[in-house]
């Protein structure tokens, strides 16, 4: 293959692009559903081809095939030099890049128990497992849709500017909906999902069984325990989970650079922030917040982006002022800087745009114990199931699933349905502390036209916010 | 592709499938990307693949082929196999559709005038123009053209051809950083075509929203525009597959022949819409796609099924297989009598909301959600409107359409980022719509 993945680049060459870059991607998995104990199918999965990218005359183009000839590979080289060259007369000023070192590289992921190896049955079995840990608990799940699936991601990624990376990342995932009913009312546990880069050793260890007992005990406890939450200004303590989410939409997002320039504007949106605020405060001096590729076995793992650039951990904030942005090479070139290896296309046939990988909240010096005991009257939130923000990332809402009302420095009786509605700044202001251990969750963050859903990471350490107006439904 | 299709049939069945359905697509699809009112990418992208479903005493599998080498048929086949034995049955599974069927062409859902356009580079200009005429700053959007042949066959007597094309554009446009308007247009024949009027809206929508002033909360009647209410019943398609409900992601579930919505809302599935964007002649079984009429006067009355499902339920198909996850082609909200004028005309103090994006349910089985409106929104107030920013509309699905009190009498056809399956839909009067807004 790496015949043909050089082939495009030097052909794409030839025909007067002045940058040229092909991907080629391959994709083997199986993706099982249980839906209320009823096996719901197997899905076999094996998917590869060839994208190729080109800047001529400073117009973009880029175009895939999934026909692995020359001749196949040649014609979408063609295609994408004659939509670069058209766009190109569409434009004020030429796409530049920005200068990177790159290098000829190999990594992969090990798996310790290789789910090539597993028959879909025994997989199946995991599915079971969570099954009979749910019906163990007495509590009533009419409405139980479970799924696992497992991907080997294999690319071979060449520039015209001497970049080779070859990479192979095992992904491996289980996710469920369970719908609670008791006592004439009703809770949900949507979508959650545990994943990891990996083997299937990783599932086994997570036990995802678990999530979903303590998920199934926490609703039904709410359904007979649940009161309102209180109204008005209180304190809040928001859990890894609720962190996580919080720094994915209200962080990761407003910082990626091609929204700050506008170029998802009619799709994922713009940013409020803009380029002369790097160095200004956006948060309290308790707030620092990462994004990191490299984590080991992380969701989001990468070691190099898909413009061949090096990935390293990326501060978004550091003690609460703003200090870098994601970028690729177009971006990085109009802020004047090197890119930070931001760059990610979710398969062959998607151009690489600005994405994120493992954004957390960094730990702080509080025990969780100590986040609670001087709260007079506040709400822990330790899950969420609705939230939603606004295309610029400033106005946002997360409703509490798991939530506690904190009285007196202790915590209490479940409370329904806590609304945080707050702004970015007012959120990362009112932070006092953060504590002491990370965890992280899997989600899939969606951008990009055609959408491309990516693989990511979201936690962080437990945080304080102080005088919260938090809402009731 | 028959002769793929045809050798891959005859393999599963030498192995012992059952069931089996083949369905090949040939597709080509252009892509332009504009945003700061240039081309930030064009894309080009052909695919041939074959999609496969098999079955094995209720054993079902699927997956695609895209390497159509007769070795890699063989091998994908005997890897399924392999794969299913041993595998515990689906006891829910009762068959696929048994053809053969007659099929007729759906009007305005081919044109070659799309498939032999060299460029389409003109039409994203004449569009980025239109909306700075009507003073905006920044436009941004994609264009696209497809040309899709489909190629099925299936082991129950089906082979069934279609060939489609399509151009559509989306629009947004922006004058400062919270003045912005939307527009799309989508069409199946190019002389419908009319990529100015979604630049001129964009940008129409975007002057009127200048300067906008923060937005008040409580109940209001709401009047939705046809691109925001076409979000809301796209997510309401998901939900009226039978898939969807049994997996506890529907807020009709046990539902059927319960009033669900206000009396004036019929919601029906349009799978043979001329120049509807998603229109087919056929579903993934090979039954012919049709009317379903979802929601009948306020009155739930189906769920979108395929064969298996609707004979686990004791009905027939409604012809949205999906074989796994049946699905909505067209969604159609019923158009009204009320002419846009009139429906403003309704509201003494109301909102009116021209997009909405980020749809998301705090429970999907109760229908409560929220959804943000994005784009120009407006305080309307005697007939006049004034520009409002940073609200949130926070409400149930059932209670939205029980709240519906007016329609308009144009309906439009929307197909965008945020709304994947197509919907037309007027524009629509809700009374008591909740509004939230940040409070810090």
């Amino acid at each position: 293959m790496h015949e043909l993945v050089e082939f495009a680049v030097e052909k794409a060459l030839e025909l007067g692009a002045s940058y040229a870059e092909a991907r080629f991607e391959e994709k083997n998995g199986t993706s099982l559903a249980m839906k209320n104990g009823n096996p719901e199918g197997l899905e076999i999965l094996a998917d590869r081809g060839i994208g190729i990218r080109v800047l001529v005359d400073g117009g973009m183009g880029f175009a895939s095939t999934n026909v692995l000839t020359k001749e196949s590979v040649s014609e979408a080289v063609k295609k994408a030099v004659k939509l670069a060259k058209a766009a190109s007369r569409v434009r004020k000023e030429p796409i530049v890049f920005s200068d990177e070192d790159f290098h000829r590289v190999s990594y992969k992921v090990k798996m310790k128990k290789d789910f090539r190896d597993i028959s879909p049955e025994e997989k199946l079995e995991l599915l079971r497992k969570i099954e009979e840990e749910v019906k163990a608990t007495g509590v009533n799940v009419p409405m139980r849709y479970l799924g696992y699936s497992d991907q080997m991601w294999k690319k071979i990624f060449v520039n015209s500017e001497g970049a080779y990376v070859k990479s192979k990342i095992p992904r491996v995932s289980v996710m469920y909906n369970l719908v609670v009913f008791e006592n004439g009312q009703m809770e949900q546990a949507p979508f959650v999902q545990r994943a990891f880069s990996g083997g299937l050793e990783l599932i086994e260890k997570d036990e995802p069984w678990n999530w979903a007992v303590k998920d199934v005990q926490a609703l039904k406890k709410l359904i007979y325990e649940g009161q309102k939450p209180p109204e008005g200004r209180v304190d809040l303590v928001i859990s890894p989970e609720v962190a996580g989410i919080a720094v994915h939409e209200s962080v990761g997002h407003p910082y990626e650079a091609d929204r700050i320039f506008g170029r998802e504007a009619a799709q994922a949106g713009e940013s409020f922030v803009k380029p002369d605020m790097l160095g200004e405060r956006i948060g309290s001096e308790a707030v620092t917040v990462i994004e990191d590729p490299t984590l080991p076995n992380s969701w989001g793992f990468y070691l190099y982006d898909d413009e061949g650039v090096k990935a390293r951990p990326r501060y978004l904030i550091k003690d609460g002022i703003i200090t870098e942005f994601l970028t690729n090479r177009e971006y990085a070139a109009k802020l004047g800087q090197r890119s930070n290896a931001a760059a990610r296309a979710i398969n062959y046939n998607r151009e690489p745009i600005v994405r994120m990988a493992n954004t957390y909240l960094a730990p702080g010096d509080h025990s969780f114990e100590e986040l609670i005991e001087d709260v007079k009257l506040g709400v822990y939130m330790v899950s969420f199931n609705e939230w939603n923000i606004d295309d610029r990332r400033y106005q946002q809402r997360y409703i509490g699933r798991e939530a506690y009302l904190i009285e007196n420095g202790e915590i209490k009786h479940p409370v329904r349905r806590p609304i945080l509605e707050i702004t970015t700044r007012a959120l990362w202001s009112s932070v006092d502390a953060v504590g002491r251990e990370v965890e992280m969750f899997p989600g899939t963050c969606g951008k990009g036209e055609p959408g491309q859903g990516v693989p990511v990471w979201m936690g962080g350490a437990h945080a304080r916010l102080r005088d919260i107006p938090l809402r009731r439904p | 592709m028959f002769d793929v299709n045809g050798f891959i049939l005859k393999k599963a069945k030498e192995l012992g499938f059952n069931d089996i359905v083949v369905l090949a697509y040939e597709t080509n699809r252009r892509q332009v990307r504009f945003a700061n009112n240039e081309i930030t990418v064009a894309k080009n992208w052909h695919e041939r693949k074959v999609e496969l479903f098999v079955e094995l005493e209720k054993r079902v599998a699927g997956t695609s082929i895209t390497e159509l080498s007769e070795e890699n048929i063989e091998r994908t086949l005997k890897t399924l196999l392999s794969n299913m034995k041993g595998m515990a049955p689906k006891e829910d599974y009762y068959g696929i559709a048994q053809g053969p069927f007659e099929y007729r062409d759906i009007p305005e859902t081919f044109d070659k005038a799309i498939v032999e356009l060299d460029e389409p580079n003109e039409y994203v200009e004449s569009a980025i123009n239109a909306a700075l005429e009507e003073g905006a700053k920044r436009v941004a959007g994609v264009l696209y053209t497809d040309h899709n042949k489909l190629y099925l066959t299936t082991s129950n007597g089906v082979e069934a051809f279609d060939e489609g094309t399509g151009i559509e554009i989306s629009v947004r446009a922006f004058i400062g950083d919270l003045e912005s308007g939307h527009g799309t247009n989508s069409v199946r024949v190019l002389k419908k075509f009319d990529p100015e009027s979604a630049g001129r809206k964009a940008g129409e929508i975007a002057k009127l929203a200048q300067n906008p002033e923060q937005g008040p909360e409580g109940k209001f009647d709401v009047i939705f525009d046809p691109l925001a209410f076409a979000n809301l019943l796209s997510y309401m398609s998901f939900m009226t597959s039978a898939y969807a409900a049994e997996a506890g992601f529907s807020f009709l579930v046990n539902k059927l022949g319960q009033k669900v919505a206000n009396e004036i809302v019929t919601i029906k599935d349009v799978g043979n819409m001329p120049n509807g964007y998603g229109s087919r002649k056929f579903d993934d079984e090979g039954v012919p796609t049709r009317e379903t009429t979802i929601i009948e006067n306020g009155t739930f009355k189906t769920f979108l099924l395929n064969t298996s499902m609707a004979k686990k339920y004791g009905t027939e198909t409604t012809a949205n297989a999906g074989l796994m996850m049946p699905h909505a082609w067209n969604i159609v909200l019923e158009p009204g009598d009320y002419t846009k004028e009139e429906l403003f005309s309704e509201v003494k103090r109301g909102i009116y909301i021209t997009n909405v994006w980020y749809t998301r349910f705090q429970n999907y089985v109760a229908g409560d959600f929220s959804t943000i409106p994005r784009d120009g929104m407006f305080l309307v107030e005697n007939g006049e409107l004034k520009p409002i920013r940073n609200i949130r509309v926070s409400d149930n699905f059932q209670r939205i359409l029980e709240g519906i009190k007016a329609l308009g009498k144009e309906s439009h056809h929307v197909h965008w980022w945020e709304v994947s399956t197509p919907v037309s839909t007027p524009y629509v009067l809700v009374e008591d719509v909740g509004i939230t807004r940040a409070t810090k």
